[in-house]
């Protein structure tokens, strides 16, 4: 079968890409190892924040460089989480009410106000509150709260629903979407890409013009296995969840100095996360074993649940229902890498860094610059042509 | 259901309080043990009203969360995972402390 689409990967960006395709009469084929949304896709905490991240800001961060384009990428990926339901036709779960990233102490306020300011001058209306006026807006914060800076378009969605949204929309455009359908082989042949692909036991082969890789964590192994380096580096996480209370926090919650995300879902549960590495297991090897979920490191949670209640003291009060660990992956930059490997034409990627948040609006841009043979311009910082000198001595294969 | 008797010596019971009712179980029980052999099935109830309770009984599907008073007030706990203590307060739904 020869296809003008093929995506690996029915997560977010697969789904998503898919529908995008499908509607430009693309009718691509989509294929997904396990299920849809099984991967990160599904296991995130589902922060939508939109104001320049903690980890940027760290030293070696590229806040300041590239502030401009990640907050330009930011606000066109608002834009994006704000008409997805109309797009979609169907409620998602999705909160925009608005965000704060703390600051506990002064050294924590110097730097939110350097943020705001940049940001400010970028285009991005944040704003920065004192501790009082953030505890206008959520009175239970701890007294010692000194500052916050607020972002009215940021919040949170649920990911256990949109990817499978995606994919209900892509179907009934036209994409095929085969699950439990695994590639084990990739390869160039002439101007095609010729897929091997195992599905209940048997063996086909399926030959496309576009290959997107949408495969998260697995891109920088499956690319290793055709020659090509992607520098995605494995990033294990873990999540948790406590029990109901009632409704108090309809904000995303952010820190400025410490790894931490918290919101309040619908039925009052709160989840909290913020970026605490969880342990891969290992294969015979020692390699981190890619199919298997990570090991929850306990002092990481105490941690993490440490820094959310000393924020947020009344947590104290509530029970730990659930952690979860999932897998995604950081690019050497900490910015996705999107679009055409330039040593393999027609070969797509997107993966790297804050793909739930980015998800929706760079699957857009990737179906667009496959739909209009050029990529656009809003994504060219996170070209894959970036790392194009990692590929100067590859055999394309 | 009810607790094997024939062959089995268990420490002296002690008492839990469910729901204002005292029930009498056995050191080194769960708290899902003791209340299955009380004949109370009911350890939750869902948010549309509907019952809930014991499933796996081996902590994964969190079907079993009951309350119980601690120094600091109510706390989410999973009845499967509990063992009992004497004097334990559990309530199967929301109350004031």
């Amino acid at each position: 079968m020869t296809h003008e689409v093929l995506i690996i990967g029915g997560g977010l960006l697969g789904c998503a890409a898919a529908w995008h395709l499908a509607r430009a009469g693309l009718a691509p084929r989509l294929i997904e190892a396990r299920g849809i949304n099984a991967g990160a896709s599904g296991q995130n905490a589902g922060s939508l924040h939109f104001q320049i991240e903690r980890r940027f800001l760290e030293p070696g961060g590229t806040a300041h460089a590239q502030g401009g384009d990640i907050v330009r990428l930011n606000r066109l990926a608002i834009e994006e989480w704000a008409g997805l339901e109309d797009q979609l036709g169907r409620p998602l779960d999705i909160h925009m009410h608005g965000g704060l990233m703390l600051a506990e102490n002064e050294a924590d306020l110097a730097l939110l106000s350097l943020k705001v300011a940049r940001e400010n001058e970028l285009g991005l209306p944040t704003q920065l509150l004192s501790g009082a006026e953030a505890r206008d807006l959520v009175p239970r914060l701890a007294p010692h709260i000194c500052g916050a800076a607020w972002l009215a378009q940021e919040g949170h969605a649920n990911p256990r629903i949109l990817a499978d949204a995606f994919a209900d929309a892509a179907k009934s455009s036209g994409a095929s979407i085969e699950t439990q359908s695994r590639l084990l082989d990739l390869r160039r042949d002439g101007d095609h890409w010729q897929a091997t692909i195992e599905q209940s036991g048997q063996i086909a082969t399926a030959r496309a013009r576009h290959v997107i890789l949408a495969t998260g964590h697995w891109t920088a192994r499956i690319a290793a296995r055709m020659g090509l380096n992607i520098p995605l580096y494995l990033a294990p996480l873990m999540m948790s969840v406590t029990d109901r209370t009632a409704p108090f926090l309809p904000y995303l919650i952010q820190h400025v100095g410490k790894r931490l995300s918290m919101k309040q879902t619908d039925d009052g549960n709160m989840v909290i996360g913020g970026g605490w590495a969880s342990a891969p297991q290992k294969m015979a090897d020692g390699l981190p074993d890619l199919d298997a979920p990570p090991h929850l490191v306990p002092d990481n949670l105490r941690a993490n649940l440490a820094v959310a209640a000393g924020v947020m003291p009344c947590l104290r009060g509530r029970s730990l229902i659930r952690s979860w660990t999932g897998m995604t992956c950081i690019s050497a930059d900490q910015l996705p890498i999107v679009g055409e490997v330039p040593a393999a034409p027609g070969l797509h990627v997107a993966a790297g860094g804050s793909m739930f948040t980015l998800g929706p609006l760079l699957a857009r841009m990737l179906a667009r610059s496959i739909i209009e043979r050029a990529m656009p311009e809003e994504i060219a910082l996170f070209s894959a042509a970036r790392f194009a000198h990692l590929n100067a001595f590859v055999v394309p294969s | 259901m009810s607790r094997i008797v024939d062959g089995v010596t268990r420490p002296a019971p002690i008492t839990v309080e469910i729901d204002g009712a005292m029930i009498p179980a056995h050191p080194g029980e769960t708290l899902a043990a003791a209340m299955v052999a009380t004949e109370i099935y009911r350890m939750r109830d869902d948010r549309s009203g509907a019952p809930r309770g014991l499933l796996c009984n081996m902590g994964t599907c969190s079907e079993c969360f009951v309350w119980i008073a601690m120094e600091d007030g109510w706390r989410r706990r999973r009845a499967c995972l509990t063992p009992v203590e004497d004097g334990l307060r559990i309530a199967t739904h929301e109350v004031p402390l």
